[in-house]
């Protein structure tokens, strides 16, 4: 006698985990987060144009940008959309298990699983540098020397002890104890060094010092020995902005000093006397200290014959450290790297007119762990594409149809 | 039996692709031909093929390299005329077309006839009218005559204009301005050889004495001393010696600018003189050893004169003058591929191939039209001949372009048109070689007339010799030239899965395939290949872009809207794949999102240079409408596509 065949087991249904592993690695929410990185990059590309380079990075690819609005032309796009950071976050996520998982079941699409580690580690790769890299420039002109590059955009205040006309014991009050004291807020900064603390107000990330014989301030704003901050609208380039605050020095014994303006832009520091020893106060950009010293022998600027059109920038430099000097040379396309650090060639400028001009040189230094990082992946992810694409023409070529078939 | 819908599509798609093919050719002919009568020119006679040969290949410095003439010439006249001939009658009032360098040679040696030559291209009438001219019809062509009573107004006009920003001026300043800057160039090259005509002047009629430049050349020691003599002595009025002086001075200025053709004999010295450079060098005694530079002003003086006793004596002094020349620059290593380059410009590849690819695409719609019958052959035959002649010319010009420049072949916005052109039409029949449906092949040479068309408008719009040597940044590093090829090569795919789907959702919309399933299925899987293949290239080129960023500036990505381009091209594509891995496209699909790849390839391309922002910036403005036309194009295509595919599921 025979028995009929017994049913097949019920599947149980997925577990809540099995269902969150299934949409994380979904090509929906592939799908879904590339739509969506592609229109941040597009309209970041176009938003660009009128709000600047710095600003629109920020507010599109940061990663305290959670979501943002678009602006287009200058006028508002009424579309919110995640921050691009977190949107390449996820991304990197959604690749590692989706490729894991196709991979776990069909070993062809190895190729793809490749392609997708070249892809994260290219994403990790923006993110080591995005977090922690580290830019600025340093200007040296002909027979000079530097140890120090300066940031593109970080404003700190500096406060030091004026020792045998040197500034000594430098203090450096960092950028973010600065950006965010718009409006009246305050902050009171303590140097434990020093016989008195800082207090901060009023920044204006891009202001003018106005004196007020040349017109009366905007109202609510404050008006030190004659003279207040007026606040300009940013520029395009970030670099170009010219911050300026409010300062107090506040003193141990609870005497505060009257307030008076700190700008980027002005040409002295301002003087502080206590306990009979003079201290300066700046707001400038941040000086990054380098482990050597670079003096610019020679700048050298060719041009195509007959133009003005560059055909070559040759720095030739000496680098010094702990007594040893080193030569090397820095040109277009050929940086120095040492120390972790590279050295790029910028630009240069003309220094003063005349007989007495001297030519200096600009090199943009990078520290950036991840320097090579993107090249690396590009290996992977090239060999990985070829595999793949290599299997699919081989299956393509095998199943087309006869040719000359048109009779 | 044969579907009667099936039919009458394929006659309104041939009709829409002949009227573009027939747009593509009268434009590029329209905008090239004046419009106007033909300008008899009173004695005219045209130059000899030996001696235009000869003037061809005189070596200039000019945008930082050396060029044959015929190069510097026909940039110049591209300029100024808006084409590379110009056409006039003698007195038997028989058309002669005049080559750029007999134009050059007329504006040299024969300024009496280039004043009358109608050189100047002008679009608008209100240009004519503004500055007090006469004017004539659209897109006619004028003299310098013609211009001659509103010359003073147009300088006046043009410095006014100068002084706004670029961004301020209206259409018509900005034409104003650019007439000013052509009549300008003109009026360079036309008193370039003044000197050498007519000397210097002294004393009245009938006392009137000529004196050669090169022989106050010789005397200018002695010119100085006199006039130092005169000074010394407080002389007030202007003596003999001092009157020559500023009257070379004066004919020296007027040749002081354009043509660079001495090569200096100090191999030190990187920039070739001007005629008029070597007359104030020996004037103001700046020259240590004037005896060269007196030498080569006898030499042009003797060529200028030459003409007097007819074009034969002309041309042994132009022969001389250019061998001489030749000589002096290959003894420094210079001008090694001046023949070469004169024979690129008188190939004209570019205008046989796009003729070769013209006649091939009539001949594609033809044998889409005509079926698998015998003629079918034929002409799948011709359009393939006719694609792979094409393609051959091509390749030709870019090698030769190659040698030329000393440099790997894109370069510039030009360079990545024609390299598109060549690649596309390669990738296009390597297609074919696959799917062998026709259906490719028809594309090869449509791909390569709309391309080699836009070469040559683009070319029109931005009047600049391409060869010239690149900046700095852009030279010699190895990253740069693999990313820029890389990336223009998955422009070429991008283009070509477009126009792939294009074709696909106009073929199925229009109901041409007979619902051929099998077509569409190859089609589709041709698409899908070509979009992993714009993936390919444009992700490694993009990577690649960022290691050479990285290597020369420091920073692998910098958000340039260039290198977003680029990226948006890789992600759209990624969109692509993975959205029909995950079904979520299905063949309709992906050719809706495969045409929406010309859009974002074009942004990439084309768009991101009139962004004004980035170190890719062009900075220029004009044609800005045809890209949002050719969205509007696109995005009708893809409605288009919707609406065939809506009424497709209705009849099923």
């Amino acid at each position: 006698m025979e028995h009929p065949p017994l049913p097949a087991a019920p599947k149980p249904p997925p577990t809540l985990a099995t269902r969150l592993l299934g949409f994380l690695s979904g090509l929906g929410l592939a799908t879904v987060l590339l739509v969506l990185l592609g229109l941040l990059t597009w309209l970041a590309t176009l938003e660009q144009i009128d709000s600047g380079l710095h600003h629109t990075l920020r507010k599109y690819f940061d990663w305290r940008a959670w979501y943002l609005i678009p602006e287009l032309g200058g006028k508002t796009v009424p579309l919110p959309l995640p921050g691009g950071y977190w949107v390449c976050a996820l991304l990197a996520l959604n690749l590692t298990l989706g490729g894991l998982l196709r991979w776990r079941r069909d070993w062809q699409r190895t190729g793809v699983l490749i392609a997708h580690l070249g892809i994260i580690y290219l994403l990790v790769a923006g993110a080591v540098a995005h977090h922690f890299s580290q830019r600025g420039h340093m200007l040296i002109a002909e027979g000079a020397a530097s140890d120090a590059a300066e940031d593109y955009f970080e404003q700190v205040v500096e406060v030091a002890e004026v020792k045998d006309d040197k500034p000594a014991a430098i203090q450096v009050i960092g950028g973010k104890y600065l950006t965010d004291l718009t409006d009246a807020a305050s902050r009171r900064v303590r140097l434990p060094a020093l016989p008195f603390d800082v207090e901060l107000s009023a920044y204006l990330p891009n202001a003018e010092v106005k004196a007020l014989a040349s017109g009366a301030s905007p109202a609510g704003v404050a008006v030190i020995d004659g003279y207040y901050l007026l606040a300009k609208a940013a520029e395009l380039n970030a670099e170009a902005n010219t911050p300026a605050c409010v300062a107090r020095i506040v003193g141990r014994d609870g005497r505060n000093s009257e307030p008076f303006l700190l700008s980027s832009t002005a040409r002295q520091p301002f003087s502080v006397r206590s306990d009979g020893r003079v201290f300066t106060v700046l707001l400038r950009k941040r000086l990054w200290l380098m482990p050597f010293s670079v003096r610019l022998d020679k700048f050298t600027a060719e041009f195509y014959p007959g133009t003005m059109k560059p055909s070559k920038y040759v720095s030739n430099i000496t680098r010094s450290e702990s007594g040893r000097d080193a030569k090397a040379v820095i040109q277009m396309n050929e940086p120095m790297r040492y120390a972790n650090l590279t050295f790029y060639q910028a630009s240069y400028q003309q220094l003063g007119q005349g007989p007495s001009a001297r030519m200096a040189s600009v090199f943009e230094v990078v520290r950036n762990p991840a320097d090579k990082w993107p090249q690396y992946s590009l290996y992977v992810v090239t060999f990985g594409l070829l595999v793949h694409f290599i299997t699919k023409l081989a299956g393509f070529i095998q199943d087309r149809p006869r040719p000359a078939q048109h009779d | 039996m044969t579907d009667p819908s099936s039919n009458t599509g394929r006659k309104i798609a041939a009709a829409l692709v002949l009227a573009g093919l027939a747009a593509v050719f009268f434009n590029l002919v329209a905008v090239t031909r004046p419009s106007g009568e033909l300008r008899t020119i009173k004695d005219y006679t045209p130059w000899s093929a030996a001696t235009l040969a000869v003037a061809e290949t005189l070596p200039v410095q000019d945008g930082g390299r050396i060029k044959p003439l015929a190069t510097y010439a026909g940039f110049n006249m591209l300029a100024i005329h808006g084409a590379r001939s110009l056409t006039v009658a003698g007195n038997d009032g028989k058309p002669l077309t005049l080559t750029p360098a007999a134009w050059l040679l007329d504006t040299l040696f024969r300024p009496h006839f280039a004043v009358e030559h109608p050189t100047f291209r002008v679009d608008n009438s209100a240009v004519l009218e503004a500055i007090g001219a006469k004017p004539r019809g659209k897109r006619d062509r004028y003299s310098y005559l013609d211009l001659e009573p509103g010359l003073d107004k147009l300088v006046e006009l043009a410095a006014a204009y100068e002084q706004l920003d670029s961004k301020q001026r209206d259409a018509l300043q900005q034409q104003i301005l650019d007439l000013a800057y052509n009549v300008r160039d003109f009026e360079s090259l036309l008193g370039q050889l003044d000197f050498a005509r007519s000397g210097v002047v002294i004393g009245s009629e009938p006392n009137q004495q000529r004196i050669d430049i090169s022989t106050v050349m010789t005397k200018a020691p002695k010119i100085r001393e006199d006039i130092a003599t005169a000074q010394r002595e407080g002389k007030t009025e202007r003596g003999p010696a001092e009157f020559l002086y500023q009257e070379s001075a004066q004919a020296a200025n007027l040749a002081m600018r354009g043509m660079n053709i001495f090569p200096p004999a100090a191999a030190t010295e990187r920039s070739w003189p001007s005629a008029g450079a070597l007359i104030m060098s020996v004037l103001t005694g700046a020259s240590p050893t004037p005896e060269p530079a007196i030498r080569d002003i006898t030499t042009l003086e003797k060529t200028a004169r030459a003409l007097d006793a007819g074009e034969a004596e002309f041309l042994t002094e132009l022969s001389a003058l250019r061998d001489e020349l030749t000589q002096r620059a290959g003894a420094r290593g210079e001008g090694r591929h001046l023949a070469l380059e004169a024979g690129y410009n008188r190939a004209d590849w570019f205008l046989n191939a796009f003729v070769v690819f013209f006649i091939g695409a009539l001949c594609a719609v033809a044998m889409w039209m005509a079926g698998a019958g015998r003629a079918g052959r034929i002409l799948a035959r011709t359009t393939l001949g006719c694609a792979l002649g094409g393609l051959a010319l091509c390749v030709i010009a870019i090698v030769e372009r190659c040698l030329i420049m000393q440099r790997a072949p894109v370069g510039n916005l030009y360079d990545t048109i024609i390299f598109i052109s060549a690649a596309g039409v390669l990738l296009a029949l390597v297609i074919e070689g696959f799917t062998r449906r026709r259906f490719a092949l028809g594309l090869a040479p449509i791909l390569g007339t709309l391309l080699v068309f836009l070469s040559r408008r683009y070319e029109m719009g931005d009047p600049k010799d391409h060869l010239d040597p690149l900046v700095a940044v852009l030279a010699s590093n190895f990253w740069l030239t693999i990313h820029v090829i890389t990336i223009t090569l998955g422009y070429a795919a991008g283009l070509l899965c477009a126009l792939l789907s294009t074709l696909y959702i106009l073929m199925r919309g229009l109901r041409l395939d007979r619902a051929d399933g099998e077509l569409r299925r190859i089609l589709s899987v041709a698409v899908y290949g070509m979009v992993c293949l714009t993936l390919f290239l444009s992700l490694v080129g993009t990577v690649l872009g960022g290691i050479w960023a990285n290597d020369s500036w420091g920073r692998f990505w910098g958000w340039d809207p260039k290198e977003n381009g680029a990226l948006l091209i890789v992600i759209w594509t990624l969109v692509i794949l993975h959205a029909r891995l995950g079904g979520f496209l299905k063949e309709w699909g992906l050719h809706f999102a495969s045409a929406f790849t010309a859009c974002v390839v074009v942004f990439s391309w084309w768009h991101v240079n009139f962004l004004g922002v980035g170190l890719h910036n062009y900075g220029f403005t004009a044609g800005k409408n045809v890209l949002w036309t050719f969205y509007l194009a696109m995005l009708g295509l893809i409605a288009f596509g919707t609406i065939a595919k809506w009424l497709e599921s209705r009849r099923s």
